[in-house]
């Protein structure tokens, strides 16, 4: 890479004129910052736009949109570097650049509207390293842009909100664009996942096809931050990077990639056919097209639009220079910049935040004297707008819920007020969420803004002192009562009073009585009770008023991270900060935590610092297991490290098997690149399935010979291999349910069988096994179990048209004597017919006895009814043969609860089913159940169809919900939870 | 009652399949005392008949009042007690059980059940035969490590107890085992003897055979005796009197498998409406595991639902692809016995198949 470097710096020097002609400066020459400069120095840029580099940093505050246009940086180097090209590939682009050229050249020309770049970081020097790995990384986000939920939802895209319109986003919004932060956004509460799995729910797959040449172009090395600045959508079927990848390119190299296309976007990449919403859009916002330009046969042409310009892939490649010995010399001359850039962008980008952080920076003057405090305590919010993220909460529900409370209740007490809403009907409240979001803090903040005493109460450590609960419950009440006593009799003196209990769910672990001790103290309070806890879905905390903090999105942690690190003199940029943000998963606390340790060794953090530090110390989440396999199976499953994937294979050891045995195939693998025929898949997929086939043989050594050292191994095989053949994004083609599933109704009916085959023994006429029971004779059995009814009255009919009714009756008698005659022979029981009915009913024979019941239904009806009957009064002259069947008079089996099943609107295919073997007696318990029984299994059977669809479209629901809500997350997550 | 239990011999003299086994066996047991005995040979020959008439041979009509009952032992493993419930299948002089039903738990079965059952010697009161005789069924399934205790077993308690043990297939009955036992074949018998039979039990029952329609089943029934008489009552219940090209109505499961097998064939020209021949193929490798779940939820075994894939596969496949197609059925089907989720590794042989099938539909045609 060096020697690379090293070349590579020659080479710009010696730049052709033409290459500085064609390209104004590759990058909107707003970017005063050093990674700028270091990029322009490898576009050999004009003269003039140096100039204007130079002179930005003193009008960093203007708009720069005037000041150049960028046209795309048709990397006019290419062609005289590429000797230096280490990678021989780059060829390929190198031929294709100079009809390039001529195209940017036209596109010079072109006013270029508002590009008003926020380009804080230039100084992250992130990744020196390869960018060619960057093939697979975003996959998840590619389909989104299908869903009609697509967009906004997706990540918090703050910095974006003054785009003009936010409304037609045809495609995922790419958050933080900010480098590798923008990648975080997403997954940022969502974990994995969102990524694949959530989008996978809603989109219709194979609308966008493969990149016509996958996989075929090498993609280049750059210096970092060559894109820092730059703003790009995408746009339809790009020539060899998959969406994701592109983005992830282009975050790479620290630009950002937002889903439409606003005033502030530089660039849209996209492929030939530019007619598309995006482009009309473009146009609208007054932006002219360059007419795309066929560049090469073999590669097919990217439109690169510079906010005008249309820009091919290949021209991206063009922007990312490779890395050359200047880029360190660049970053340094970064670094002083920096500090007076960063307040910048907190303004323009963060637009949610009111005050510039000049500001608060002011604010903070004080505490930065006595620095003793940690920093936890120090910026700990001492006013309501200074909490990250769920602002709406706190100010309006937990605001109006304590303003409101006297007068609520106390008022309400001597008869005036009513309960108007839900929220203030209640008398405590319970803040969830996970730790270190600021619960407790804000339930302070706001019971002090109010004037409220707060009375803190930590029940963990009673717990911890194994006081028993209650005994601590006792004393609450007492303070509860003795507070309400306070406030009626002076209120003056003490003014008002609120209780704030922190984990209440810890007390659960304690004894019982708490929680509901704890629940009857809140009844008979006067005073407002502020509950907090992290697991909002115990059963125990069920009736309090739930207010759900989520976890703040990383560029609210990120602009309050980089208030304090101004506030004690951290030079951190902004990208650096969303990292760590990402990485603490949304725990304020622990980001506060990690800064303040990084603070002690040095007082330049960069983004690589973050990740470092970060690396071996990543905030513990729980996983699911389904979020486990998504994160394997994810775009990204490929870069895992391997501890990673252990751990998360075994963050459930027999379920996340089990859960990667049934999506596997669901994933279109990234590896394999191009693949038409499918045949690679197919490969993949067999090896996959063959390594889930040893998971399975290691687990029984595991199981059955206790073999626990071989548990990684058995992680191996059954999920990080198949994962690591087949992550890629998912889509959900067909759902069936899961190995668990089948296998309970599996073995349900071996024990049914088993009953079956002990009373057939038993009737001493066949000693075969159950196996050939049910290979050989069931379908035999059933014939000679429904047959009779069926076929007899039908032939009577035939046979006496004159005298139906008579003949009929005569042949059911005939007919269902037949029949229990035979169940004696072989002591088959009531139960055992419909085991025989159930087993043999595959979906092919089904729609047969469909087709044969339906011309008969109505009669053998009767038949079977009046059989049931026959059986039971012969039961008592029946030879038992097995002791279960004994029947004990006057013991009737309790109905069950499928009876409900009873109750649903029998269509007419239940009706003909009940017609071919159930009795319709609802008197009697035994037969309800049986009909239970039915209709359950006819549900299962035909619903079969419609099955197929079902989860597709509910997957659907959920992705496209949960997108909207929780950033594109969770999605098929969730719809595939609700599935199980 | 069915044909195949209607006409099943009951002695030795009545047997007509295999006559001269059955000979041998009547003097085995008349003229000497009776060895342990190891039936094998394919399903629906007649061994489990032959052991029945044997031990009407043996014990008299006795043998034949049996109770079945379904018991639970408690078997004290170390530190934890083990919970085991098994059928069987018992009169005065012989138990008959499946230890395998138990799955992997069968050792405890042999170790411990059977070991207690052949201790205990019965009490004869006419002084006739010292011994109770113990039939187990299935004993290919058995794991190792209970082949491997019942061998003691079989030696320890060989004097007040005999061993009858029945199985298809001997290769996996471990060789001491085989060596402690008299081996007996029973092959499966030929198409004459099958279409004999039919003419027998057709004579029996009064019913008029068309010419070649015996021979038809028989040769449908894949040499199963007992499948054979099964569906030619199947057929007489469906339809008579016969004609000669009467459809025999294939098993309902086979039939079902030989539905997958088609669907993984005709992939290469999807009738369905899909983008691609790609996501064809997965579509259609998600409706092959839906399809053999339901086989398997329905009690067929995996193993006959693999070999029976497989055969309905080699009957459409090119000649050149079976040989490997067979091999990697064996492959899967081996690790399918050493595994427990067997739909892991069925599936795993269609993944295979589809793409050894698809690799070489690209050869072929391009």
């Amino acid at each position: 890479m060096k020697a690379h470097d090293k070349g590579k710096g020659n080479a710009t020097a010696s730049k052709p004129a033409n290459a500085a002609e064609t390209k104004t400066d590759s990058v909107p020459g707003g970017q005063e910052n050093s990674g700028r400069r270091k990029t322009s120095k490898y576009f050999p840029a004009e003269p003039k736009d140096e100039q204007e580099n130079v002179e930005l940093p003193v009008k960093r505050k203007v708009q720069n949109e005037s000041s150049e246009k960028a046209p795309p940086s048709k990397k006019p180097s290419k062609v005289d570097v590429d000797d230096d090209f280490v990678l021989p590939k780059s060829k390929n682009s190198v031929d294709v650049t100079p009809s390039k050229k001529l195209k940017s050249g036209s596109g010079k020309g072109v006013v270029q509207k508002a590009v008003d770049i926020d380009e804080s970081d230039e100084d992250d020097v992130k990744d020196l390293k390869s960018p060619v790995k960057s093939g697979g990384k975003i996959r998840g986000g590619r389909g989104a842009s299908k869903g009609p939920a697509g967009g906004r939802g997706r990540g918090g895209d703050i910095d974006e909100s003054d785009e003009e319109d936010i409304k037609d986003l045809e495609s995922p919004v790419k958050s933080g664009g900010r480098g590798r932060g923008g990648r975080g956004a997403s997954t940022g509460s969502a974990s994995g996942r969102g990524r694949g799995g959530g989008r996978g729910g809603f989109m219709n797959f194979g609308e966008r096809k493969d990149p016509p040449h996958k996989g075929e172009k090498e993609v280049p090395e750059g210096a970092p931050d060559c894109l820092t600045g730059l703003t790009f959508v995408i746009s339809g079927t790009l020539d060899s990077l998959e969406r994701e990848e592109a983005e992830d390119l282009i975050k790479r190299y620290g630009g950002r990639v937002t889903g439409s296309v606003s005033k502030k976007t530089n660039y849209l990449l996209c492929d030939e056919d530019i007619g598309g919403r995006k482009s009309s859009k473009a146009k609208e916002l007054g932006f002219v097209f360059l007419s795309c330009l066929k560049i090469l046969v073999c590669i097919l042409l990217f439109l690169f639009l510079t906010v005008a310009l249309n820009f091919t892939e290949d021209g991206l490649f063009d922007m990312i220079p490779p890395l050359k010995g200047q880029s360190n010399k660049s970053a340094v001359t970064v670094a002083p910049s920096l500090p007076r850039k960063s307040p910048q962008t907190d303004g323009t980008t963060l637009t949610k935040s009111p005050s510039p952080s000049v500001s608060s920076a002011k604010k903070r003057g004080q505490p930065v004297q006595h620095s003793s405090l940690p920093w936890t305590e120090k910026y700990r919010p001492k006013v309501p707008n200074e909490i990250t993220g769920n602002q709406s909460l706190v100010f309006k529900q937990l605001h109006d819920w304590l303003t409101q409370w006297n007068k609520q209740f106390l008022a309400g007490s001597k008869g005036k007020g009513k309960k108007q809403n839900d929220a203030g009907a209640k008398k405590a409240v319970l803040l969830s969420g996970t730790p270190g979001i600021g619960k407790t803090t804000s339930a302070k903040l706001v019971s002090q803004m109010l004037g409220f005493q707060t009375i803190e109460v930590m029940l963990v450590i009673v717990v911890e002192r194994l006081t028993p609960v209650w005994k601590q419950c006792k004393s609450i009440k007492e303070l509860v009562s003795n507070e309400a006593l306070g406030v009626n009799m002076d209120r003056s003196k003490h003014p008002k009073t609120v209780l704030i209990m922190d984990e209440v769910d810890g007390m659960s672990a304690g004894d019982r009585g708490g929680i509901a001790d704890l629940i009857a103290s809140i009844k008979i309070s006067k005073i407002p009770i502020i509950c907090i806890c992290n697991d909002r879905y115990s059963q125990k905390l069920k009736s309090l008023v739930k207010l759900l903090y989520r976890k703040p999105t990383k560029q609210q942690m990120a602009k309050r991270l980089m208030q304090v690190a101004n506030a004690e003199g951290l030079q951190v940029n902004e990208i650096a900060l969303e990292e760590l943000a990402e990485r603490v998963n949304g725990d304020m606390r622990m980001a506060l935590n990690q800064l303040q340790y990084m603070s002690l060794s040095m007082s330049v953090i960069n983004y690589n610092d973050i990740k470092q530090r970060l690396l071996s110390s990543s905030k513990d989440e729980d996983i699911s297991p389904f979020t486990a396999v998504d994160k394997l199976f994810g775009f990204n499953g490929g870069k895992l490290r391997m501890d990673e994937r252990i751990d998360l294979s075994m963050s459930d050891p027999d379920l996340v098997p089990l859960l990667v045995q049934e999506n596997y195939i669901n994933y279109r693998p990234s590896s394999i690149g191009k693949d038409d025929s499918g045949i690679k898949r197919m490969n993949s997929i067999a090896r996959a399935a063959e390594s889930i086939g040893d998971g399975d043989i290691i687990n029984v050594q595991i199981r059955r010979y206790r073999q626990w050292q071989l548990s990684q191994t058995s992680a191996l095989s059954s999920c990080i291999i198949p994962a690591a053949l087949l992550h890629g994004q998912r889509e959900t083609l067909e759902q069936i349910g899961g190995w668990l599933g089948k296998n309970s109704t599996m073995s349900k009916n071996y024990r049914l069988l088993e009953d079956f085959h002990v009373h057939f023994l038993a009737s001493r006429e066949s000693c075969s096994g159950r196996e050939t029971l049910r290979l050989e004779y069931l379908p035999i059995l059933l014939k000679r179990l429904t047959n009779p009814l069926r076929d007899m009255p039908k032939r009577w009919v035939e046979w006496g048209r004159g005298c139906v009714q008579h003949s009929l009756q005569l042949s059911i008698d005939e007919a269902v004597e037949q029949v229990l005659e035979f169940m004696n022979a072989y002591s088959i029981s009531q139960e055992d017919f419909d085991t025989i009915m159930e087993l043999s009913k595959f979906q092919v024979t089904l729609l047969n006895m469909h087709r044969l019941s339906k011309s008969n239904g109505r009669h053998s009806t009767s038949c079977q009814s009046s059989t049931d009957k026959a059986y039971k009064e012969g039961s008592k002259t029946r030879i038992i043969r097995a002791a279960d069947l004994v029947t004990l008079p006057g013991m009737k089996k309790a109905p069950k609860k499928r009876i409900a099943a009873i109750l649903e609107p029998s269509d007419d295919v239940l009706g003909e089913e009940n017609g071919d073997e159930l009795p319709e007696n609802d008197e009697n318990t035994s037969d309800t159940e049986d009909l239970g029984i039915e209709v359950q299994m006819e549900l299962k059977g035909t619903g079969n169809s419609s099955a197929k669809k079902a989860p597709s479209g509910r997957a659907k629901g959920g992705g496209r919900a949960a997108s909207a809500e929780k950033k594109g997350g969770r999605g098929s997550g969730a719809g595939a939870k609700r599935k199980r | 009652m069915l044909w195949v239990d209607k006409y099943r011999p009951k002695t030795l003299a009545q047997v007509i399949v295999h006559e001269d086994i059955a000979q041998n066996l009547t003097k085995l047991v008349t003229e000497q005392d009776c060895p342990h005995l190891l039936f094998y040979g394919p399903s629906g020959s007649g061994k489990k008949t032959l052991i029945m008439a044997l031990l009407r041979q043996i014990f008299g009509p006795s043998a034949e009042k049996v109770k079945v009952e379904n018991r639970n032992w408690k078997i004290d493993a170390g530190s934890r007690t083990i919970d085991l419930e098994l059928t069987t299948l018992a009169s005065t002089n012989h138990v008959e059980l499946s230890p395998s039903d138990v799955g992997f738990q069968d050792r405890y079965i042999v170790q411990e059940i059977i070991k207690e059952m052949a201790k205990n010697r019965p009490i004869d009161t006419k002084g006739k035969k010292g011994f109770k005789v113990l039939v187990l069924n299935e004993v290919d399934k058995l794991s190792r490590e209970a082949q491997h205790s019942l061998r003691r077993t079989m030696e320890k308690y060989s004097a007040s107890c005999r061993l009858i043990l029945c199985c298809n297939s001997s290769s996996k009955v471990t060789e001491a085992i085989r060596s402690r036992c008299l081996n007996i074949r029973i092959n499966a018998p030929s198409a004459e003897q099958i279409v004999k039979v039919l003419e027998f039990i057709g004579k029996k029952e009064g019913l008029q055979l068309p010419s070649g329609f015996a021979a038809r089943i028989a040769e449908k029934s894949n040499r199963n005796l007992r499948r054979a008489i099964l569906s030619f009552e199947t057929c007489r219940v469906q339809q008579y009197p016969f004609t000669s090209n009467q459809a025999i109505p294939p098993m309902d499961w086979e039939e079902y498998i030989s539905e997958i097998a088609t669907d993984i064939m005709k992939e290469q020209s999807p009738k369905r409406f899909l983008p691609s021949a790609l996501k064809y193929l997965i579509v259609l490798l998600f409706q092959v595991r839906g399809k053999v779940y339901e086989l398997l939820i329905n009690c067929i075994p995996p193993e006959i639902v693999l070999k029976r894939l497989l055969h309905e596969l080699l009957k459409k496949l090119d000649a050149e692809l079976k040989h490997e197609v067979c091999h990697w059925a064996a492959y899967y089907e081996h690790r399918m016995r050493l595994g427990q989720k067997a739909i892991f590794h069925i599936e795993a042989f269609v993944a295979k198949f589809m793409s050894i099938y698809k690799a070489f539909l690209i050869a072929t045609f391009g």
